[in-house]
């Protein structure tokens, strides 16, 4: 309408409350709209291991390009709760809105809300009980107050809604379209009429993006990919992948179960495998460790599987909702014994979907464990991305043998000694595919043996396959400037930030590289080599203890240039904060040089 | 015909009560026309975990308790396949007790035989979950898992027999294999299998055990005077043989598999009628 605003570029809002309020309802369903609008939008949640209570804040960023972190500062802060300002009142500035519910009050003068920025106080929760009999419908109110203000159509929001609540039945969505439009009453009376919200919204290309996380992603992927059996014990922040397979696999003919514990879903999934279905299995940390024997089981008996590993903080239960990256050695080097793996790590929604899609297929072609390290973020974190071209998916199944194959054969040995270290594999049912297969060493036919020449023979075997797929393995995505010599190293959540910082730093006219690690393990010699050609690397990981830089180094990388990044505190890096530790830390080494 | 593994002798001690299971199971298998290669035996860790080796299968070495739980994964996948898990006590009382417990609840259809000798026979004789008070040192009461599997309303068929008594333990094994066959779920049948090198029960178990399906009046199908007899029997400390609980309820695989495709071990996973459906998943994060 006004031609004098400004077109909507990147603004980070921020809802925050008491958990149970419906903080990460609100920005969910702004999410929604921006994204029906062509906006790209990016959440991100900061919540407590507990079903209601706490402070728990829900963040948007929209924004007119991708942009897949949230930005440094906060632009719109939506409060319902007294506590929740003076928490996040350190991320705002001069030029930030304040809209904060009213019911109990005023705002406290130590709200600590900066001088220089709009407050708008609305008794949203007065107005829910009232209305509806029911504090929740604060949610609904406040998205249109909010909706209103950055300038969202009231029709977009009500198509939104109607979307959202539709699912929940006729009375649940007549209640929230009525708690939009008492939203729409209060934001007329603070005077944020229709059509002069604060910015015009320009939608950057016409196709529709996917709303989509990076759990909901692997989930899609591994269905597309033919994944046919799934096992999962609910565990933060994994279990989005189980509750999505639930109501999509069974279409597709294929089973999700939720057995007694993660013991049991191993071995049911190794069940499910042995059969020849692609199977997957989802879990953090803790299920990770329980799981342990059955890993050492799959490189053993060299049964394919795929072994989600959503990271949270550690040790032990740690901080259950918070994101870390410190399984990584657990995934390169748990279980006893020594037996092939590979590792796999996307950085993207969009690398989720492929990056399953590769796994199962690595899998079965290898006959092996392949673990694919999420972390918190990645694994909950909504973003919209371009449609994923699903129809592209190619399933390769690897050396299978049907009955009429095993018919011109002579002698069928389950772990035949070949080339690549693949043994071609007879599904159960077949006829003339009988075979023996086990955790114990064994000979070709997967009888039990400790001949120490057969033993010699069959771990080089399996050893050889880490040779074998290196040419199938994802290699890194590169970025930025190639001949820099600031360079960074990252994986999962951390790459939305690295780009960020990449941009301002390069605004500042200071120019880097980025080397996107895809494959974990087996380490590629990219990575090292890498760390070698550039004279400063960032390595940025949430761990303690410099888990990704102390693998590098272990393959060769240069430890002389490497700048450990460490984060640990459980809060999610900003890219402002990566830009700060990077110019300290080339202070510091020229200072050492000079 | 494709020469594969050769079923090699047991490894088992002259005498050990194992040999009249598999005695038993390859009479039942033969009997029941079940080809070989649709058979599929998951095996626990233990003496009694090395009985797929004996006999013409398709044959899983599980991780020691696991035996339940992979089977039931066996089963889900590929419901046509004969599923047999087969271990010892330790092996699914101990350290897989609890997918005992569970897998009456869930029902699956696999077949599932305990070889009980009381002991931990391969590790040389330690107390086992079924041992009597005293043996080795046990301060414990031994478990009874036939009046677990009572406790539990999901399961359908406990059964227990004794390797000294074959002719009985073939009729219990035929009885398992086909109430499995017959979309029933689980059966369960424990197997009183002595070990002749550290706990040889033959002669407690020749006199202690009681057989059910001969006496008068007994009815398998009633839940609560199978539990009350079983309950009189051990205060009189005799060990009940026979059928001793069927029920009727749907297996696992018939109801969590979708009727409107193939099974998933059995599927074609290039099928281009899965396009619409892949499509429509993808759509449902755009609308």
């Amino acid at each position: 309408m006004s031609g004098s605003k400004p077109r909507l570029e990147d603004l980070s809002i921020i809802v925050s409350g008491q958990g149970g309020d419906g903080s990460l309802t609100v920005i969910n369903i702004l999410a929604d709209v921006l994204r029906s609008v062509g906006m790209r939008a990016y959440t991100e949640r900061d919540v407590l291991s507990r079903i209601k209570g706490g402070i728990v804040a829900a963040t948007l960023r929209a924004c007119h390009d991708e942009r897949l972190c949230i930005g440094s500062q906060i632009d719109l802060i939506v409060v319902f709760d007294l506590f929740a300002i003076r928490k996040q009142a350190h991320r705002l500035n001069d030029r930030s809105i304040v809209i904060y519910d009213s019911s109990g009050g005023g705002l406290p003068d130590d709200s600590g809300v900066p001088e220089g920025a709009r407050v708008i106080g609305i008794p949203f929760s007065r107005h829910a009980v009232r209305m509806f009999r029911s504090d929740i419908y604060k949610n609904s109110i406040s998205s249109a107050v909010v909706g209103r203000l950055i300038g969202l159509n009231d029709d977009d929001m009500r198509a939104a809604f109607e979307k959202r609540f539709g699912r929940r039945g006729a009375e649940a969505l007549k209640y929230n379209l009525d708690a939009l439009a008492v939203g729409h009453e209060l934001a007329d009376e603070v005077g944020l009429a229709a059509d002069e919200g604060l910015y015009e919204i320009v939608s950057a290309d016409s196709k529709p993006h996917m709303l989509i996380t990076g759990n909901e992603a692997v989930a899609f992927g591994f269905v597309v990919a033919g994944g046919r059996f799934f096992a999962g014990y609910p565990i933060t922040p994994s279990t989005d992948i189980m509750e999505w397979l639930q109501k999509w696999l069974p279409r597709f003919g294929g089973v999700v179960r939720q057995p007694e514990d993660e013991l049991s879903v191993i071995n049911m999934a190794i069940g499910a495998a042995l059969t020849g279905t692609r199977t997957m299995v989802a879990t953090s940390g803790p299920g990770l460790s329980l799981m342990q024997e059955g890993i050492g089981q799959l490189g053993m008996a060299e049964i394919p599987l795929v072994v989600v590993d959503s990271q949270r903080s550690g040790p032990s239960t740690g901080m259950p909702t918070k994101p870390e990256q410190s399984d990584i050695n657990l995934l390169v080097y748990g279980g006893h014994g020594d037996f092939p793996r590979i590792v796999l790590a996307p950085g993207t929604p969009q690398e989720c979907f492929h990056i399953t899609v590769k796994a199962c297929n690595l899998a079965e072609k290898y006959q092996l464990p392949v673990f694919i390290a999420l972390d918190q973020g990645l694994s909950q974190n909504l973003a919209t991305i371009d449609p994923i071209d699903e129809g592209q998916v190619v399933v390769e199944r690897g050396k299978r043998l049907d009955a009429e194959s095993l018919a011109g054969m002579a002698v069928y040995k389950r772990y035949a000694f070949s080339k690549d270290g693949v043994s071609a594999f007879a599904p159960p049912g077949t006829p003339g595919g009988m075979s023996l297969v086990t955790g114990n060493e064994h000979d070709e036919f997967g009888q039990v043996s400790t001949d120490p020449g057969n033993r010699t023979r069959m771990m080089q075997k399996r050893q050889s396959k880490l040779q074998s797929m290196q040419a199938d393995l994802p290699r890194a995505v590169t970025h930025g400037v190639e001949t820099a010599d600031i360079g960074f190293v990252g994986i999962g959540m951390t790459h939305g930030v690295i780009l960020e910082a990449m941009d301002i730093l390069a605004a500042r006219g200071v120019p880097t590289q980025y080397h996107q690690l895809q494959t974990l393990w087996p380490m590629l010699d990219e990575t090292p080599d890498f760390t070698r050609g550039c004279p400063c690397v960032f390595v940025v990981e949430y761990n303690a203890t410099g888990q990704l830089a102390r693998l590098i180094v272990a393959h060769g990388g240069e430890e002389a240039h490497i700048e450990s990044v460490l984060i640990y505190d459980g809060v999610p890096l900003r890219a402002e904060d990566l830009v700060q530790k990077v110019i300290e830390r080339m202070d510091s080494r020229r200072h050492k040089a000079a | 015909m494709t020469e594969t593994f050769t079923p090699t002798r047991p490894i088992w001690c002259a005498g050990c009560g194992d040999f009249g299971v598999l005695e038993a199971l390859i009479t039942a298998l033969d009997e029941l026309q079940i080809p070989v290669h649709d058979r599929m035996f998951i095996a626990g860790i233990g003496c009694s975990g090395s009985l797929q080796n004996y006999l013409s299968c398709y044959g899983y070495h599980a991780l020691h308790g696991r035996v339940l739980p992979t089977a039931t994964g066996v089963k889900l996948a590929n419901p046509q396949l004969t599923v047999v898990g087969v271990g010892g006590d330790g092996d699914g009382y101990a350290i897989g007790g609890g997918h005992l417990m569970h897998s009456f609840k869930r029902n699956p259809g696999v077949t599932y035989i305990v070889m009980n000798n009381g002991t931990y026979g391969l590790t040389k004789g330690q107390a086992s979950p079924t041992s009597v008070t005293g043996f080795q040192g046990n301060t414990e009461e031994d478990l009874d898992p036939i009046m677990l599997g009572l406790s539990i309303p999901g399961s359908t068929f406990l059964a227990r027999g004794y390797s000294g008594h074959p002719a009985q333990l073939l009729q219990l094994t035929l009885a398992a294999l086909r109430h499995t066959a017959a979309g029933q779920g689980l059966s369960y049948l424990e197997v009183l299998s002595p070990c002749v090198t550290y706990n040889d029960t033959y002669r407690e178990w020749r006199t202690g055990v009681f057989n059910i399906d001969s006496e008068d009046g007994y009815d398998p199908g009633n839940r609560a005077g199978a539990f009350e007899r079983m309950s009189e029997l051990r205060e009189q400390g005799r060990l009940p043989l026979g059928l001793i609980y069927q029920g009727e309820r749907p297996a696992l695989e018939s109801l969590a598999l979708n009727p409107e495709f193939a099974a998933p071990a059995r599927q074609d996973l290039n099928d281009p009628g899965l396009a619409a459906g892949y499509r429509e998943a993808m759509q449902s994060f755009i609308r």
